[in-house]
């Protein structure tokens, strides 16, 4: 009689070596495991609710690539993507670009947990997540490979990560840190717990429903394939912070608040405008700052509380942040269009504009007399004015402009010299990140740092678009040819 | 001459901008190459023609000093953060005996 999966599942899932002819520390090297200052003994207590033998994993996984591939190839013989708004599809693109290639490295963490993570079950359990995360890199690129024909920005979803395109250059940044640089221990409290179970929320779920009101079902139905495996393998963080609670609370509390802020900082530039600005008016389901409330801080508070940690100092810092910093990425990002490989929607018609200004009561002061003198410019044909011709000045640490982490009002030096040379920070809590560990972050050069450094030739706007790898066919441009500033002509913005 | 990078922050704009300056260059030469990235962009043109000053660390620098002179008057490194704000125009001269509130 065969045996059922529970008599088993431990024995095969915990089966450990004893090492006699190796030293631990040598197999298992803390600098990778992450284990320093916590016994062996207390891995014991390390577990995951999800139970997924091989056989088990491998069945679930057929059945969903069956369902988001006879979706798909349905979808490819109608006409579905002809009629999606070009806004949504730009979101779209942003979204493949800016995440295709960070999958595929999500593979290479869950490897490091497969071979150095400190107990036999998250080794195991590694396995799964790195080939969670190989489906997904593959799932984003045939995706994307049957919409070459329609537009070449789709072939991004593989070039971005192979380009100095400086909005890729940020998120490359904050991965190479939180997945590739991290041991394993870190690895689990930032990206899996803090990012897979907190964040991909909003980019998977939110966008998921967004994309669905646009019409785009294929996307829609990728996005919510990959989160069910989000959702499975994020749980390696969960039990990962039981252990440091016990033995080390400090650094989980420093890891989580470090890990919190830089993600709040890169979805800001991810999701925000794409939620805010670029979803069709009629078609959005929630704000970008409402989202983030119900799903993103109401989860972090409950793993806060359900762990005896405490909120980040720097909580109003980050509540604020919320009323604003996705709209100064959006302003930015926009402005800067010629930089991007997708078409920016500027989103502030006067319908669009009284929905901000409803979401957020300060968006009219911060924000929009900003866009007046843009839409005065595009109105009065002065289109050179409404393009840049210098780079913003950006962090040190997040690698995004100074100035996007809240609104003009809180614009501040935010500096230190560390090492003779001049740092700059988008936010105090940016400068509180590097502090905690500067040689981790004082190397890097950001896109400015590079073109004082001399890489970017000739030193200006072209140069600076061939060092990006920006090409004429795919070069930013206003998404609807700027229709929306003919809601203003001739009647001045108000 | 030499060229300097610099953060030149416009007041009222959202983020500031590299900027490359000259040793050479007056303070107000450098106000206008910081704030030609922000006025008539993002922020509106000022009524009148009063000017930029620049601003370090909160102080008003002389308009006719040379960007060199701050440089060696100064711990300067590169990309320093400078602030440019429209000039503030200059109250009529008092009257003897008058008070000003």
């Amino acid at each position: 009689m065969p045996l059922n999966r529970d008599d088993w599942y431990d024995t095969s899932r915990d089966l450990e070596w004893t090492l006699s002819y190796v030293d631990p520390e040598v197999a298992f090297p803390t600098r990778w495991s992450g284990a320093q200052g916590i016994p062996a003994e207390a891995w014991q207590a390390w577990d995951e609710p999800f139970r997924v033998s091989y056989r088990d994993y491998v069945r679930i996984q057929r059945e969903k690539e069956a369902g988001v591939k006879a979706v798909s190839n349905a979808l490819l013989r109608s006409a579905t993507y002809e009629k999606l708004d070009p806004a949504h599809v730009a979101a779209s693109q942003l979204h493949m670009g800016t995440t295709c290639l960070v999958e595929h490295m999500a593979v290479t963490m869950q490897s490091r947990f497969c071979r150095f993570a400190p107990t036999p079950r998250w080794r195991n359990l590694g396995v799964f997540g790195m080939l969670d995360e190989t489906r997904h890199t593959q799932l984003d690129m045939r995706f994307a490979h049957n919409l070459l024909r329609h537009d070449q920005r789709f072939d991004w979803t593989q070039k971005a990560f192979h380009t100095n395109e400086w909005g890729v250059l940020a998120v490359k940044n904050f991965f190479d840190d939180v997945m590739l640089n991290a041991d394993c221990v870190e690895a689990a409290l930032a990206t899996s717990l803090t990012v897979e179970h907190g964040f991909t929320n909003i980019q998977f779920v939110a966008l998921a429903a967004d994309a669905m009101a646009a019409g785009d079902i294929n996307w829609s139905n990728l996005l919510f394939s990959i989160q069910t495996d989000e959702a499975r393998h994020a749980q390696q963080g969960f039990p990962t912070l039981a252990v440091l609670m016990e033995h080390d609370p400090e650094r989980a509390q420093k890891a989580l608040d470090v890990a919190f802020w830089r993600s709040t900082r890169l979805f800001q530039n991810l999701t925000g405008p794409a939620m805010d600005y670029y979803t069709p008016l009629d078609q959005r389901k929630m704000s970008f700052k409402e989202f983030m409330l119900e799903w993103i801080v109401n989860h972090h508070e409950r793993v806060l509380e359900d762990y005896g940690l405490k909120k980040p100092w720097y909580w109003d810092d980050f509540l604020h942040s919320l009323e604003n910093g996705h709209h100064a990425m959006h302003i930015g990002t926009w402005f800067w269009r010629p930089t991007l490989f997708w078409r920016p929607n500027a989103g502030v018609s006067k319908d669009e504009r009284a929905w901000l200004n409803e979401k957020y009561p300060t968006w009219e002061e911060n924000w929009g007399v900003l866009w007046d003198e843009i839409i005065r410019n595009v109105n009065d044909g002065s289109m050179e004015q409404t393009l840049p011709e210098t780079l913003p000045s950006l962090c040190n640490l997040t690698q995004l402009p100074l100035g996007s982490a809240a609104s003009r009002h809180d614009l501040a030096p935010h500096q230190l010299v560390y090492r003779g040379r001049l740092y700059h920070f988008d936010h105090a809590v940016s400068k509180w990140c590097f502090e905690q560990d500067p040689e981790r972050y004082a190397g890097h050069q950001n896109i400015v740092d590079r073109f004082i450094d001399g890489q970017i030739l000739p030193p200006d706007l072209t140069g600076g678009l061939a060092y990006m790898g920006i090409t004429p066919e795919v070069m930013g441009e206003d998404v609807y040819d700027y229709a929306w500033a003919k809601d203003y002509a001739g009647t001045e913005s108000d | 001459m030499a060229a300097f990078p610099i953060t030149g922050r416009f007041v009222g704009d959202f983020v500031p901008h590299l900027v490359a300056v000259d040793s050479e260059d007056t303070l107000d030469e450098v106000a206008a190459k910081v704030a030609v990235h922000s006025i008539g962009r993002r922020v509106a043109r000022p009524a009148d023609e009063a000017g930029y000053d620049v601003l370090l660390d909160g102080r008003v620098l002389d308009p006719t000093a040379t960007f060199g002179q701050v440089i060696a008057e100064h711990q300067i490194l590169p990309l320093q953060w400078f602030d440019v704000r429209i000039r503030e125009p200059k109250l009529p001269a008092a009257e003897p005996g008058a008070v000003r509130v």
